[in-house]
């Protein structure tokens, strides 16, 4: 209703409970994302995800209501647990306006590669600041675009 | 239409606008007889809907009722079937035949009402159908099935279902489920956020759910899940730990993130009983005890848990009457100074006295206070009593009174206070409340409020048990407490094991660096006074340095002083 801030800004990081190999969680990871894609498009939200460690580290943003509603849909997935939430404030501008859910990061099978990244972000999102995660995951996506 | 549809089933609303204009499609078959016309035109007015099929299930015609019920208009000759799918019906019938001359099934319509069709055969091999609105009826019965917030079963339901299960002999579990801190999320977000997270539990609850479980909702945060069919306890085991973790994660509603747990309590048909009344009791009484044990879990029932039931309500009808008995008295545990070695105040503690149970524990009595709301008054007198007492005694030393959590609930809880100075004509200074973190946990800006009203009365103020909770360091920061009490269990551990010292020494440290008072509780020998003194503890309360006593013997202490010195310099204080 407010004109300030027309966008909800979601930031959690969790624990992933996908059991398997690499490949049952690279199969796993795809089918999140590509059910978030369709989704979130449908929902105006946008976002990031990522992997790693264990972790999932997810941004979600847009409409407050969307934002809830994907976000109630994610809690209910037993594919993780533990999530905490980091953000969860109004913002100006989307940090992801062109990513429905934009993955940054490697696929766990592609280990060596996904070691690298991690090593270079530097990501341990339970380690994290909401701001720091934000900001890690903005900078993933924004390299991969280039 | 503005109309309830409170109609009885054979009434169709005459103020129903007629949308279309009733099709004979071919010759009825009565045409040919007397006066036909004037049949013809009473089946087409008739407030009934009717429709007629022709032998081979084609719509040969449709009465003016029947149009305005289907809402739409049927094209000639039109099966019956692709009518009811070209108008949105769900749901089909089949006609009628020698073997079956009647048959019935109920459709829903487009907009969601639900109609009974009733198909006689007709001699010429065709069947007359009747359409009957009965939405209002189905919605009245789903109404008094289920409760209107969530659309969740209500309690009706469940004990219908559950009975019918159990009178066929079926085995079942039954899960009964309430919500932690609901009540606050309530107090603090209002009605409306309160019942938007209610739907969203029972919708979680829902996908935890199997076919054929029945979630119902028994009214305020209570949900029950009964689950038909024969399952180990290990089985139900991983269900419950999933209900617990489901509703226990974050919910974001309305711009808002609220935290809440789940305890669950468990019963199976027929391990536990085999009586609707039972199982739901057995339900109950396995949830109240994963609530007393911690928040967020969830118990099997256990018939002990009958017995231990009758024995707390026994102590309830006994607790009632204490007070009007004079059964209740306070004891007085010294405390020390370590550096002057001087007695410098005393805990009063509360003891019962019932004329045939004797000395009962409170650890035993407490907790039932505080469930029944009777720590009010219990309290009340503990404060009144112990105020008249100190203001007694030849040294104006303080005394330490405790406070349950509970007692912070109440807002009156500061005039009270102001209440048993006045009346008793101690100074402020010497009273020191002492509360533990948990009366912090919930609502905590309120019972800071509280706090600080006290201490502007000059009250002192102690945090009890400390090191037991939860965030005790937050709290330090958000009030200036004036005595930090070690919890006794750190100071029996130090000779065991290093952490346990290493904890004393912190939280001594912690209370030099900001000026607080530290008393270690529980020093029972010479070793653990020493160990509590050499970590930087400034006072000491314990069996060592003096057991709880009568106030004639507190008094007898403080006369002659020497005696504290005495024991203490006995055993090289
Ligand atoms: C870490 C993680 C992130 C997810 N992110 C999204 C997302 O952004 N959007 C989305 O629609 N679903 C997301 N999902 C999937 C949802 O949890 C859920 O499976 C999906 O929305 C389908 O829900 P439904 O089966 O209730 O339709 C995510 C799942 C996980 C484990």
């Amino acid at each position: 209703m407010s004109a300030a801030a027309p966008f909800q800004r979601l930031v959690y990081y969790s624990r992933n409970e996908v059991d398997g190999d690499a490949d049952a969680l690279d199969a796993a990871i795809d089918e999140i994302l590509s059910l978030s894609q369709r989704n979130n498009a449908q929902a105006d939200v946008t976002g990031a995800l990522l992997f790693n460690t264990g972790c999932f580290g997810q941004v979600l943003e847009g409409p407050r209501r969307a934002v809830e509603a994907t976000f109630e849909r994610i809690q209910r997935d037993p594919r993780h647990s533990d999530v905490t939430l980091l953000a969860f404030e109004t913002t100006d501008a989307r940090a992801f306006p062109n990513w429905s859910m934009a993955y940054v990061g490697a696929k766990p099978a592609q280990a060596v590669r996904y070691n690298e990244i991690a090593a270079s972000s530097g990501f341990d999102p339970s380690r994290m600041t909401a701001n720091r995660l934000l900001e890690t995951l903005h900078g993933l996506a924004m390299e991969k675009e280039a | 239409m503005g109309k309830d549809f409170a109609q009885p089933p054979h009434f169709t609303p005459k103020d129903r606008p007629l949308s279309a204009h009733p099709l004979p499609l071919s010759e009825p078959a009565q045409a040919a007889s007397a006066e036909p016309e004037a049949y013809l035109a009473a089946l087409v007015e008739l407030a009934t809907p009717v429709l007629l099929a022709d032998a081979g299930g084609r719509v040969s015609f449709v009465n003016r009722a029947a149009t305005a019920l289907l809402g739409c208009t049927a094209a000639p000759a039109i099966a019956l079937d692709a009518l009811f799918a070209s108008c949105g019906v769900g749901g089909r019938i089949a006609l009628p035949d020698g073997s079956a001359p009647q048959r019935f099934a109920q459709l829903k319509l487009s907009d969601g009402r639900a109609v009974n069709v009733e198909a006689r055969l007709l001699p010429d091999g065709g069947a007359a159908l009747t359409l009957t609105d009965v939405s209002a009826f189905v919605r009245e019965a789903e109404r008094a099935r289920r409760d209107p917030l969530t659309g969740l079963v209500n309690r009706v339901t469940l004990h219908a279902t559950l009975g019918r299960l159990l009178q066929a002999g079926k085995p079942l579990t039954l899960m009964a489920l309430d919500l932690d801190r609901f009540k606050s999320v309530n107090d603090t977000l209002g009605h409306p956020i309160g019942d938007t997270l209610l739907r969203k539990v029972a919708e979680r609850l829902g996908t935890v759910a199997e076919d054929g479980d029945v979630v119902a909702r028994l009214g305020g945060d209570e949900f029950t899940i009964l689950k038909p069919g024969s399952f180990t306890r290990e089985q139900i085991e991983i269900i419950a730990k999933r209900i617990v973790d489901l509703v226990g994660r974050t919910y974001a509603l309305e711009g808002h993130m609220i935290h809440i747990g789940a305890s669950v309590g468990i019963t199976q048909a027929p391990h536990d009983g085999s009586d609707n009344d039972v199982l739901m009791k057995n339900a109950d009484l396995a949830l109240y005890r994963s609530k007393a044990e911690g928040r967020g879990r969830y118990r099997f029932f256990e018939q002990k848990m009958d017995e231990q039931m009758q024995a707390r309500r026994a102590i309830e009808l006994d607790l009632r009457q204490a007070l009007a008995l004079q059964e209740f008295e306070l004891a007085y545990q010294p405390q020390v100074d370590l550096a002057t070695q001087e007695v410098v105040g005393f805990e009063a503690l509360l003891r019962w006295r019932h004329a045939t149970r004797g000395l009962v524990s409170p650890l035993e009595f407490i907790p039932v206070a505080e469930e029944t709301g009777l720590i009010g008054a219990i309290g009340e007198w503990v404060l009144r009593t112990a105020c008249r007492d100190a203001v007694q005694w030849p040294e104006a030393i303080t005394v330490g009174v405790n406070l349950s959590p509970l007692q912070f609930r109440n807002p009156s809880l500061a005039q009270t206070v102001m209440s048993a100075l006045a009346s008793s004509g101690l100074a402020a200074e010497r009273l020191e409340l002492e509360i533990t973190e948990n009366a912090l946990l919930e609502d905590t800006d309120t019972v800071l409020v509280l706090l600080k009203q006290l201490r502007d009365l000059g009250v002192r103020v102690s945090m009890d048990d400390f090191g037991t909770g939860y965030s005790s360091l937050a709290y330090l920061q958000k009030f200036p407490f004036d005595r930090l009490k070690i919890d006794q269990s750190f100071v029996r551990g130090m000779g065991a094991n290093p952490e346990a010292s290493a904890i004393v020494r912190a939280v001594a440290a912690l209370g030099a660096s900001l000026g607080i008072k530290t008393t270690a509780e529980g020093v029972e020998t010479e070793e653990q006074l020493a160990a509590i003194r050499n970590e930087g503890c400034t006072h000491v309360q314990g069996y060592f340095t003096g057991r709880p006593m009568a106030l004639a013997d507190a008094r007898a202490l403080l006369v002659q002083p020497r005696k504290v010195a005495a024991i203490v310099e006995e055993h090289g204080l």
